[in-house]
C-alpha cells in the first residue's frame, strides 16, 4: 500500500497568508505538495459551510490562513473567522470528526518561512491522524 | 562527527567572519585560540585540524562568543564537539582522562571516593532528603570535596538554616551534575549522568533544587531537558529570603566588597541583580563594581574543564584580583566554587595575600549573621 | 451589457486554458504539456495550450487570437501569482473584446513549481488539480463592470524629513494641494542633524534649509507642524483624514522668533532632542536655529507654569504678545485623494550592545551624536572634543555594524553607516591631521556613485581600516582611555588598543512613532519591520493599499540621494490618480438579492465600513450595499443567514466549485 497522502484545502486571505505563500515561493522554501490553496480576499469571507462541505467531500484537512490579530486588511475579518472556526470545531467534535483537521493560522505577507513550516507541520499532523473518516465511508459506498 | 556534519550542525556556512567571537574570547590572546579560524578551516579544508592541545583545551565555555555572535552561531559548542572527537580518539591529557574516569567510577571528577561525599557536613545537622524536605540542596563535587570550597557549603547550610528553609541533601547518593563533563566533550558520559541523576531525583520526588554552583545550576536548567523540578542558584534564594525578612543580620560588616559575575550565572543565565541585592543588604558593606561587570564580566578561567588541565600563559584571575585591589576592595565576592578557587590561587601568585580576601556570597553573608 | 447582468444562459461556455512555462521557472518542475493536455479534456474547455512566456507579447497574442479563433468566452491562465500579472491578463482579455472579469488565474509558480522543486511528479499532479479547480470556477464567472469614483486632487504627506519635503514640493509644483504633517516642532528630520553629506562633503544644512524654507512659502502646501494624524477613513481618491495639531502655547502668526522667551525662561537644563542630549535647551525653545516654522514652542512637560503653576515669564517678556497659555489642541479634518508615508527612521538603540559600554563611558558615542559634535551649530560649536573632558581626541575608533547584520537585532545592512563612518574619519583627519583614526568593519560597502572613490581617498589620508567587528570596549582601573578588543581577521590576531573616543555606527530601525499610521492604513511590513512596498522591483513606492505610497527610510534604510529620488518617485505615483481625476474600483463587491433578504440586519452588524444598511423606511426593510464603501471582504456574505448576499467574483457557488474540483480523486482526473 502506498503511503497516505492527505489532501489539504487551504483558504487564505489575499493580503497576508496568500502573499506569505507567494513569498515562500519567491524564497524557494520547499514544503509538501499536499496543500491546494483557494484565495479569498479576507478570511471573513469563509462560510462555515465551505469547511463542512470540503470535509464531507473528503478533504483530510482544512488550513485557514489570515492576517495577524490587529493586522486584518478589513479591520476585523480575522476575528470573525476565529469565532466561526471555533464554532465549526465544536460542531465537528460532536459529529465525531477530529477538530484538529481544521487549523487556523495567522501568517503575514512577510512570513514565507512560517507558511512553509505551517504546511509541513499540518501535513505531518494529518498524516498522523490518518484519512478523513468521511472519505473512507464514501469510498466504501 | 565529520566536517560536513559540523558545518551543518553549527551553521558554519552562515559565518561572516566578523571576528567578534575571537575578539570576545577571554583566552584567545593568552592561549592563542582563534575559534573563528578553527571554524573556517573546517569549511575550507573539509577536515578538522587540531592545532595544539593547549588551544583546544583553553576554552572555558564562558559562552561570550555565542552570546555576541551576530549570526547566532555558538562557537564554543562547536569547540566542545571538536573536544568530543579528541576524547573519542583518546587524544587527551592524562588529567582530563583521569577526571572523566573518576566521574564514571566515583560520581565526581576529583578522584575522591563516594563515601566521603558528605564529609563536609561534619558537626552540622543536615538532614537527608529522604527524611522529607521542601527543597534539595545540590552541593556539587567541588564544594563537597575541596577543603576551601567546603566552606561555601557549610556557610550556605548555615544561612539556609537561619532562614528556616526546609532543605535536605542527597549525601553519598549525589553525583556529578555533568556540567564539566559536557564541556570536556564526553557527551556519552554526560547523558549517563543525566539519566542517573534524574533517576535519583525522581526517586526522592524532587521538585525544587537549590545549588551553590552556577555550573550545576546552568546544566540542570538548560541542558537536562526536564520539567520535573525547578532549580535556583543560591544567590537567588538568599536574596529572596533576605527580602522576605527571613534572613536577618546581627552584625555590621564595615568592608568594601566587589562582586565578580560568574559566567555561568551572569552571562549565561542573566542572574545579575540578586547577588548584588544580597550583598547590599548587609549592614556596613559598601558594594563596588568592576569596570568589566555584568554582561561584560571577565572570565576567571575556571570552566570548560579548565580545573583539570594546565594551560600555559598568564592568568585572567590574576588580572581580576589585581583590579579588585585597585578599585579599593577588601573582599572579592563571587558565587561559584571555580571562581573561588582560581581567585584564591591568583591571590597567592600575585602576592596579594593579606590585601584581599576571596569569598563566596554565602560566606560573606554568614559573617554578618 | 449592464451591471450585474449574467451571461446569456443559453450561451455555450467555451473556456480557453493557457499554461505558462515561465521559461524554466515552471517547466523545469511541472510537466506543462501534460497539464495542458489534461485540461483540454475537461468539460467546457474548448482550447488548451502551453506557452513559453504567456505574459510576453507573443503569449498575449496567442490568447487574443485564440479568443477570436475559438470563440472563447472564459479564460484560465496557469502561471505566476495573480498578485503579479492578473492586471496584465485582464487587459489582454479586454483587448480581445472579452470582459476582464472572465479570467481566472492559477498560481503554479510561487505556490507550486518553486516550492516543490524536488517533486516534479507530485507538483504536476498538484498543478492539474489547481487547473481543474480554476476551470470549475471559470465556468461560473460572470462579466463585471468596474466602478468609477471622483478623486479629491490633494495629497497627505506624513513626515517632513527630506523625503516628505521633496515629495511635497514636487506635488505642489505639479499644482496639487499638499497637507504636510510633521510631529516635531520643526521640519527637516534627521538630515537637519547632519553636519556634512558623503561623498561630496556638502554642508547638510546648506543644501536642506532652502528646501525647508520653500515649504511654508508654497501656496499649494499646507504645513501642519507639531501635528499628528489621528485617523484616516475612506479609500483611494477619497480619504478623510483627521489631524491633531498640538498646542505650542505660542501663536504661530504673532511669533517673530526673536528668542526673548527662551532667553528669559528659567528652565534651561532640558536635554536638547536635536543635539541628542549633548546640549541643553530651555522649556521654551526652537529645536535649532534654522527651524521651519521658526515659531517657538513651550514644552508642557517641563514648563514651570504647567508643572508647578508658577512663572509665565515668557508671557511677560514677549514683545509680540505671542505667548498664549490658553491655546488648546486642535483637530483639523482634510480630504485627500492620495497619501505618502515618509516617516523616516530611528537610530538603533546602542545600549542593546552592552559590550561597547555606551552610557557607561562618556567617550563612547553614537554616529549621530558624532555628527552633532562636528556641526558648527552643534553643542561644541563644531569643535571636536571628548565629551568626558572637553579635550581634543588623539585616537578615535569607529565601530561598524552596531545592531546591523545581526540576527539578534537587525538582520539587515543599514546601508549608510559605512559611508558615514568613512566621512567621519575624513572629517577627523581634516580637523586634526595628527589624530589616529581606525575604522573596524566587517565588510565596507561603498556602493554608490563616487563612494568607492571617496573610500580610496580616505584610505590615502592615512585612516586605518581594520577588518574585524570590535568585540568589547573597557577601561583599565584609573585610566581615562578606552581599551578596544578586536580580532584583526585579516591577520587572525586578537589585539587590544587604547583609544580616547569610540564612535558606534548605529544601524537604522523603523520609527516607533510610525506604528499608529501603519495600523490606521493597514499597511504591511516587510520582515525587517519597515513598510512593505507593493513589489520590491517594479512597484517600489506603492503599497498594497491603493492610493498610499512610500518614500525615504520608512521603506528601508537608504542614503540621501536614494531618499530624494524615491520621494520624487512617490510624488509622481501619487499624482497619477490626482491627474486622472477619477479612480476605477474593483467590481468585486457585494450585492443583495432583495427577494431573499429578510431584513435581519446581521450584515449591518458585521460590516465595519457601514457599507451595508437595512433601510428603515418600513417594516419590510431590505439590506442595500453602498458600492462606494464596500471593500469586498465578504464578511456579510458569510454571516447572512438567508444566504441573500453574493460577493461578485467570489460567489459561494464559485468557491464551492473550486474545492469540489480539488477534492475529486486523482484517478478521476486522468
Amino acid at each position: 500500500m502506498t503511503e497516505f497522502e492527505p489532501t489539504i484545502i487551504g483558504f487564505t486571505c489575499n493580503w497576508c497568508t496568500y502573499a506569505g505563500a507567494d513569498l515562500a515561493g519567491t524564497s524557494k522554501i520547499q514544503y509538501p505538495t499536499n496543500i491546494r490553496i483557494i484565495r479569498v480576499m479576507c478570511t471573513g469571507r469563509i462560510e462555515p459551510e465551505f469547511i463542512l462541505d470540503a470535509l464531507r467531500l473528503g478533504a483530510d484537512g482544512i488550513l485557514i490562513g489570515g492576517c495577524h490579530p490587529g493586522d486584518c486588511h478589513y479591520q476585523e475579518g480575522n476575528y470573525k473567522t476565529e469565532l466561526r472556526v471555533r464554532l465549526v470545531k465544536s460542531l465537528l467534535t460532536s459529529l465525531g470528526i477530529e477538530p484538529e483537521r481544521v487549523r487556523l493560522e495567522w501568517i503575514s505577507a512577510s512570513e514565507g518561512q512560517k507558511f512553509a513550516e505551517t504546511v509541513q507541520s499540518f501535513v505531518d499532523e494529518i498524516r498522523e491522524l490518518g484519512p478523513n473518516p468521511l472519505k473512507k465511508n464514501s469510498e466504501l459506498k | 562527527m565529520n566536517a560536513q556534519e559540523l558545518i551543518q550542525k553549527h551553521k558554519l556556512l552562515e559565518c561572516i567572519h566578523c571576528g567578534i567571537c575571537t575578539g570576545s574570547c577571554p583566552v584567545s590572546r593568552n592561549a592563542g585560540l582563534n575559534i573563528r579560524k578553527y571554524m573556517r578551516e573546517v569549511v575550507a579544508h573539509g577536515d578538522v585540524t587540531v592545532h595544539s592541545q593547549n588551544e583546544l583545551w583553553s576554552c572555558t565555555t564562558c559562552a561570550t562568543c555565542g552570546i555576541r555572535c551576530p549570526k547566532e552561531i555558538i562557537p564554543y559548542e562547536f569547540l566542545i564537539d571538536i573536544r568530543s572527537l579528541a576524547v573519542e580518539k583518546g587524544q587527551v591529557a592524562a588529567t582530563i582522562r583521569d577526571a572523566l574516569e573518576s566521574t564514571f567510577k566515583n560520581g565526581n571528577p576529583w578522584e575522591r571516593i563516594r563515601s566521603k561525599r558528605s564529609e563536609w557536613t561534619q558537626g552540622l545537622e543536615i538532614k537527608h532528603i529522604s527524611q522529607g524536605a521542601e527543597m534539595l540542596y545540590f552541593v556539587g563535587c567541588t564544594p563537597a570535596y575541596d577543603p576551601r570550597a567546603q566552606k561555601i557549603a557549610r556557610s550556605l547550610a548555615e544561612c539556609l538554616g537561619k532562614a528556616n528553609v526546609d532543605f535536605g541533601i542527597l549525601g553519598v547518593e549525589e553525583n556529578c551534575c555533568g556540567s564539566e563533563i559536557y564541556g570536556m566533550g564526553e557527551k556519552g558520559l554526560f547523558e549517563f549522568l543525566v539519566e542517573e541523576n534524574m533517576k535519583i531525583f525522581r526517586k526522592h520526588h524532587i521538585e525544587r533544587i537549590v545549588t551553590g554552583c552556577p555550573h550545576a545550576f546552568h546544566t540542570f536548567k538548560n541542558r537536562y531537558d526536564q520539567t520535573d523540578f525547578e532549580v535556583q542558584h543560591h544567590t537567588q534564594l538568599l536574596s529572596k529570603v533576605i527580602e522576605e525578612g527571613k534572613l536577618t543580620f546581627s552584625k555590621e560588616l564595615k568592608k568594601q566588597v566587589i562582586y565578580h559575575d560568574p559566567c555561568f550565572l551572569g552571562k549565561q543565565n542573566g542572574v545579575y541583580d540578586e547577588p548584588r541585592k544580597a550583598i547590599e543588604s548587609i549592614p556596613g558593606v559598601k558594594l563596588l563594581e568592576f569596570d568589566r561587570t555584568r554582561e561584560r564580566s571577565l572570565c576567571c578561567e575556571g570552566g570548560g574543564g579548565r580545573m583539570w588541565i594546565d594551560i600555559t600563559g598568564p592568568r585572567l584571575a590574576e588580572n581580576r584580583v589585581r583590579n579588585a585591589t585597585k578599585y579599593g576592595a577588601e573582599i572579592l565576592v563571587t558565587a561559584c566554587p571555580f571562581c573561588l578557587s582560581t581567585f584564591e590561587d591568583a591571590v597567592k601568585t600575585t602576592g596579594l595575600e593579606g590585601k584581599i580576601q576571596i569569598m563566596d556570597l554565602a560566606e560573606l553573608l554568614s559573617l554578618a549573621l | 451589457m449592464q451591471k450585474g447582468e449574467k451571461l446569456n444562459d443559453s450561451q455555450e461556455i467555451r473556456i480557453g486554458v493557457f499554461i505558462c512555462h515561465c521559461g524554466t521557472n515552471i517547466a523545469n518542475t511541472i510537466d506543462v504539456k501534460k497539464v495542458a493536455e489534461y485540461a483540454s479534456k475537461l468539460p467546457e474547455v474548448t482550447f488548451a495550450s502551453d506557452e513559453r512566456y504567456v505574459c510576453s507579447e507573443p503569449g498575449q497574442a496567442l490568447i487574443r487570437d485564440s479568443i477570436k479563433k475559438h470563440n472563447l468566452n472564459k479564460v484560465v491562465i496557469a502561471s505566476c501569482s495573480p498578485r503579479m500579472h492578473e492586471p496584465t491578463f485582464r487587459k489582454t482579455l479586454e483587448a480581445a473584446g472579452l470582459n476582464s472579469s472572465l479570467l481566472e488565474m492559477v498560481n503554479i509558480r510561487e505556490q507550486c513549481s518553486w516550492v516543490h522543486m524536488h517533486e516534479p511528479k507530485k507538483a504536476t499532479e498538484k498543478a492539474k488539480a489547481l487547473v481543474a479547480s480554476a476551470i470549475a470556477k471559470a465556468g461560473l464567472l460572470e462579466p463585471l463592470y468596474p466602478l468609477k469614483f471622483k478623486v479629491t486632487p490633494s495629497t497627505l504627506v506624513v513626515g517632513a524629513g527630506i523625503a516628505g519635503i521633496q515629495a511635497s514640493l514636487d506635488l505642489a509644483n505639479k499644482g496639487f494641494k499638499v497637507y504636510l504633517v510633521e510631529r516635531a516642532p520643526s521640519i527637516g528630520g534627521h538630515m537637519a542633524q547632519l553636519d556634512k553629506t558623503f561623498p561630496t562633503l556638502d554642508c547638510s544644512a546648506c543644501i536642506l534649509t532652502p528646501k525647508m524654507v520653500d515649504v511654508p512659502r508654497h501656496p499649494n502646501i499646507n504645513l501642519l507642524s507639531y501635528s499628528e494624524v489621528k485617523s484616516v477613513d475612506g479609500f483611494i481618491g477619497n480619504f478623510k483624514v483627521v489631524i491633531t495639531k498640538k498646542a505650542r502655547y505660542i501663536n504661530e502668526v504673532k511669533c517673530t522668533s526673536c528668542g526673548v522667551c527662551a532667553e528669559k525662561c528659567p528652565v534651561k537644563n532640558i536635554p536638547s532632542e536635536f543635539n541628542l542630549g549633548l546640549g541643553k535647551r530651555a522649556a521654551t525653545y526652537v529645536p535649532f536655529p534654522q527651524a521651519v516654522p521658526p515659531t517657538y514652542t513651550i514644552d508642557k512637560e517641563n514648563c514651570l507654569w504647567f508643572t508647578k503653576g508658577v512663572c509665565r515669564v515668557c508671557e511677560k517678556v514677549c514683545p509680540a504678545n505671542a505667548v498664549d497659555f490658553s491655546q488648546e489642541e486642535q483637530e483639523i479634518q482634510v480630504d485627500v485623494g492620495t497619501i505618502i508615508i515618509a516617516t523616516g527612521y530611528d537610530l538603533f538603540d546602542v545600549k542593546q550592545k552592552p559590550e561597547y559600554g555606551y552610557e557607561m563611558y562618556k567617550d563612547v558615542i553614537s554616529s549621530l551624536e558624532f555628527e552633532r559634535l562636528l556641526s558648527a551649530a552643534g553643542p561644541t560649536g563644531g569643535k571636536l572634543v571628548r565629551p568626558s573632558n572637553g579635550i581634543e581626541p588623539r585616537k578615535i575608533a569607529f565601530i561598524q555594524c552596531v545592531g546591523s547584520r545581526d540576527v539578534q537585532t537587525n538582520p539587515y545592512c543599514s546601508r549608510i553607516c559605512c559611508m558615514a563612518s568613512i566621512k567621519h574619519a575624513h572629517q577627523v583627519k581634516e580637523k586634526h591631521p595628527d589624530a589616529e583614526v581606525s575604522v573596524f568593519y566587517i565588510d565596507l560597502r561603498a556602493f554608490g556613485k563616487g563612494y568607492e572613490e571617496f573610500y580610496a581617498r580616505v584610505q590615502q589620508e592615512g585612516v586605518n581600516f581594520v577588518r574585524g567587528k570590535a568585540a568589547e570596549v573597557y577601561k583599565e582601573p584609573n585610566s581615562d582611555n578606552l581599551t578596544l578588543v578586536f580580532e584583526d581577521t585579516l591577520l587572525g590576531e586578537v589585539q587590544e588598543q587604547e583609544f580616547d573616543m569610540v564612535v558606534l555606527a548605529a544601524g537604522l530601525v523603523p520609527r516607533t512613532t510610525a506604528e499608529p499610521i501603519q495600523k490606521m492604513l493597514k499597511l504591511s511590513l516587510s520582515p525587517d519591520n519597515f513598510f512593505l512596498e507593493a513589489h520590491p522591483k517594479l512597484r517600489p513606492v506603492e503599497t498594497q493599499i491603493a492610493g498610499v505610497y512610500l518614500c525615504g527610510c520608512a521603506q528601508g534604510p537608504k542614503d540621501i540621494p536614494d531618499v530624494v529620488a524615491q520621494a520624487s518617485a512617490a510624488a509622481s505615483q501619487a499624482s497619477i490618480p490626482l491627474a486622472k481625476g477619477e479612480v476605477v474600483a474593483e467590481p468585486t463587491i457585494a450585492y443583495v438579492d432583495q427577494d431573499l433578504c429578510c431584513g435581519c440586519k446581521v450584515c449591518e452588524s458585521v460590516c465595519v465600513y457601514d457599507a451595508i444598511e437595512v433601510e428603515a423606511t418600513d417594516e419590510n426593510g431590505k439590506a442595500k450595499v453602498n458600492e462606494a464603501l464596500c471593500t469586498c471582504c465578504g464578511s456579510c456574505v458569510a454571516a447572512c443567514p438567508a444566504r441573500a448576499i453574493t460577493l461578485r467574483g467570489f460567489t459561494s457557488e464559485q468557491i464551492s466549485a473550486q474545492f469540489e474540483a480539488l477534492l475529486k480523486p486523482a484517478q478521476q482526473r486522468d
